[in-house]
């Protein structure tokens, strides 16, 4: 059973049904984090070592993120954390009473990186909801572009955003005990990348200069050109519709495909060569670095790569198709799966908004899904987006994020989740280049000007910062050869003349259709979650990796990812006056996640007046 | 005189009222016809992907005009000034923070300038046709106001597309804030 707080259960033959006996089966405990706040109050007046740290905005993330800490500069400890993401995002609003076919148009605009996941996840929302199937061709493309789409992330966080913490210019500043140390170490795995020290690699991830960060933006244009030939344009692709692509496949449009695809074998096998030397110079330098963003692996992930045999887009048997995907779909607790379907991560995940700037919705019009799971009424189906601008506290709302869970928990998400899961879990099917065997992911990069290698991703013991980042950099071989091994089924597709690549489909003007899209972003989880009434948009709720990540406290006073990971971690930087202080180790614990904020917050027009208005004061000065 | 090769640029988000005059105006610059060879290019596609496709240009271009809209003080809505960027750069925090911003998605003729600048992908000659747009509105069409200035925007931008007089009233602008120099 995977429900540990949520009052679902199952029966013998493994139907789920709402236990009995309680007289509010989804009521929760909300805590008052006003105590904490006094005793943080009491300290910071009498402890002139105790300082609010306050990040606006944190940098190199995409958007706009806040985060204020309470740090011991005495004891290098961080005692309390707050995650704020500042604008609210509309895109729920936005789309209520349209047309469903405009929602992967607009929810693309949710991110200017992640446009065709999301245009994606909305296809998929729409597919579930109406029974729409995509020919096989149209199911393996979507399946190429949006594995092209990760290809131009994944180098953009690791040697754009993330990498620069990493550079020699950064440790110089911040750790220059650990420089010296570099320029001894020698390069493990100097025969992919060429580096003959740590140091040398070092050097190149300064940012701007560095030949690895200017090589990442190279690479950025390499994904891109391979991915405006299937979507169109990027990032907002204009073929991604309900039922498959509007675009023509031909063999030489996979061949410009795979002239660009193949330049990701050799970058693979460089790119992991680097941060493994680099994480495991960090590590093996100081094992305290362990402790960096550490948190328990309590993470989730919608599953990617759908199998054009298994995926039929359909409620009933998402579970089957689910677990057919080049990446499982799933819920890890402190590191154990303890579900890989569809419907027990749909049915466990809930949003709560009592720290956040929104009303509580009433109502509960969505007591099961479509095979009778019970959902809460805080379920994505049954929620509403109220936003309720006001002021910030700590004790109170801080944040226009929301607290999603599942069975109660914060989970966490990441590109890396969906490694993490699909190896430990064994379940997806037999792949060419792909082998997961319950305790790392191994993956054979054929031969390109380096000789063929099988690369292993190694669950780690500590869930941390450098894992993160280090499983992000293994998702650039994970996707490159998921990409190749749907590039073959489509060029076989082809040869027998299965050209379909969509599927006509109406929108019903009458009754109610209920959908969700479940498709990982560059960052991890996403879904899309949709409620279709007389043909218009009735509801529409997106969760995105940010929003999980970024998550203020629970009702019950737990941490968000962010928080937590950032409470974890050690402040190792070097510095002789408070001033110096510029809090690398806590901006490496939230960077290594990734954070989007342009998915997790937007800007809000009003319905009375239509001005954008962005009212929310960030400064953390002076909140209570 | 009639120069060779010559971009027209728009920068700026959509559905932004007088803060979207550059998408507003596009179809317009598209259906117009030019004197010389002047392309007309929606430049909200990325500053990174922008500096690629420069570097690929066979023929690069010889003047860069951009429309764009933004606040400055003491401006009414409509009022159009015109600038040459004179191309001085932040220091690298701040052209980090673009490339991040950029890279990211954001929208922003300070960043593009900025980037453009750092990777050396600018011709001599950069332009700024930069209208007062008010405070940020949601809405498809422009206000009255700056409706009213569209023959202008478009005379100001024939003038720059060859050496016209406008070009010896051009103010300087540098840096990341695009403030007068």
């Amino acid at each position: 059973m995977c429900f540990k707080n949520l009052p679902i259960a199952f029966d013998e033959e493994g139907n789920a049904y709402l236990k009995e006996g309680l007289a509010d089966p989804y009521e929760h405990k909300v805590v008052d984090l006003g105590e904490e706040q006094e005793v943080l109050k009491g300290l910071l007046e009498r402890n002139g070592f105790i300082r609010n740290v306050d990040y606006d905005p944190v940098t190199r993330v995409a958007g706009a993120l806040a985060f204020h800490s309470v740090v011991d500069l005495e004891k290098k400890k961080v005692l309390s954390t707050n995650s704020m993401a500042t604008l609210f995002r509309g895109y729920e609003v936005i789309l209520k009473g349209r047309d469903p076919r405009d929602a992967a148009y607009i929810s693309s605009r949710a991110c200017g990186v992640c446009g065709g996941v999301h245009a994606t996840t909305a296809a998929l929302a729409i597919e579930m909801a109406l029974n729409i199937k995509p020919p096989p061709l149209g199911i393996v493309m979507r399946n190429i572009l949006l594995a092209i789409e990760y290809m131009y992330d994944h180098p953009l966080h690791l040697f754009l955003l993330a990498g620069p913490d990493y550079s020699e210019e950064l440790v110089r500043e911040t750790n220059p005990e650990l420089i010296d140390l570099a320029a001894e170490t020698k390069a493990k795995n100097k025969d992919v990348h060429g580096y003959d020290t740590v140091l040398d690699i070092m050097k190149d991830l300064n940012p701007l200069k560095g030949k690895l960060y200017l090589e990442a933006l190279t690479m950025t244009r390499v994904a891109r050109e391979a991915y405006v030939l299937i979507g169109g344009k990027y990032p907002h692709p204009q073929s991604v519709v309900p039922g498959g692509l509007s675009v023509t496949v031909t063999a030489s449009m996979l061949n410009e495909v795979y002239s660009r695809l193949i330049k990701f074998f050799d970058y693979s096998q460089k790119v992991t060569g680097i941060w493994d030397d680099i994480f495991d110079f960090f590590l093996e330098s100081n094992p305290e670095y362990a402790k960096c963003g550490i948190r328990p692996a309590t993470m989730m992930d919608t599953g990617v790569w759908d199998r054009p045999d298994h995926y039929d887009a359909t409620f009933e048997n998402c579970d089957k198709w689910g677990e057919a995907r080049w990446s499982t779909p799933g819920v890890l607790v402190d590191g154990e799966v303890v579900t890989t379907k569809l419907t027990e991560l749909n049915a466990g995940m809930e949003e709560f908004v009592e720290h956040s700037y929104y009303e509580k919705w009433d109502g509960h019009r969505f007591k099961e899904d479509p095979n009778g799971m019970p959902l809460s009424p805080n379920h994505p189906w049954n929620k509403e987006t109220i936003p309720k601008p006001g002021k910030q506290s700590w004790k109170d709302r801080y944040s226009w994020d929301t607290a999603p869970t599942w069975d109660r928990m914060p989970m966490e998400a990441g590109a890396y989740t969906r490694m993490y899961l699909t190896a430990k879990a064994q379940k997806a099917p037999d792949s060419k280049f792909l082998e997961n065997t319950g305790t790392s992911m191994k993956i054979k990069i054929p031969k390109h000007t380096l000789p063929e290698k099988t690369l292993e991703w190694k669950i780690p013991e500590h869930w941390n910062a450098f894992e993160r980042n280090r499983a992000r950099a293994y998702c650039i071989p994970y996707s490159a050869m998921v990409a190749m091994e749907n590039w073959l089924m489509a060029m076989d597709l082809i040869k027998n003349g299965e050209t379909k690549v969509s599927v006509p489909y109406e929108i019903p003007k009458k009754g109610t259709h209920i959908g969700f899209g479940a498709w990982g972003a560059g960052r991890g989880f996403l879904t899309h979650h949709l409620v279709i009434e007389n043909g218009l948009i009735e509801n529409y709720q997106i969760i995105t990796p940010s929003t999980l990540n970024a998550a203020p406290r629970t009702p019950w006073g737990e941490m968000g990812p962010y928080e937590e990971a950032v409470l974890n971690t050690p402040i190792l930087e070097k510095f002789d006056k408070p001033e110096d202080y510029k809090g690398i180790d806590i901006l490496r614990a939230i960077r290594s996640f990734d954070p989007c904020m342009p998915c997790t917050t937007h800007i809000m027009a009003k319905d009375s007046d239509h001005i954008v208005t962005r009212e929310v004061t960030t400064c953390a000065c002076g909140i209570e | 005189m009639v120069l060779n090769n010559i971009l027209i640029g728009t920068v700026g988000y959509q559905l932004l009222r007088n803060h979207s005059v550059g998408p507003i105006l596009l179809p317009q610059l598209n259906a117009k016809t030019w004197n010389g060879k002047v392309t007309i290019e929606e430049m909200n596609w990325g500053p990174i992907a922008i500096v690629q496709y420069f570097q690929t240009l066979e023929i690069p271009f010889d003047r860069v005009i951009f429309l764009v809209a933004l606040e400055r003080p003491e401006r009414k809505i409509g009022d159009i000034s015109v600038y040459q960027w004179i191309g001085q750069l932040p220091d690298e925090k701040q052209i980090q923070a673009c490339v991040g911003d950029a890279a990211t998605g954001v929208i922003s003729i300070e960043n593009l300038l900025v980037i453009g600048e750092f990777f050396k992908i600018w011709p001599k000659e950069v332009f700024l046709v930069d209208v007062e747009p008010g405070a940020e509105q949601a809405g498809e069409h422009l206000t009255p106001e700056v409706k009213a200035k569209v023959p202008e925007i478009l005379r100001i931008l024939e003038e720059l597309t060859h050496d016209g007089e406008i070009l010896r009233k051009t103010k300087k602008l540098q840096g990341d804030t695009l403030f007068e120099a």
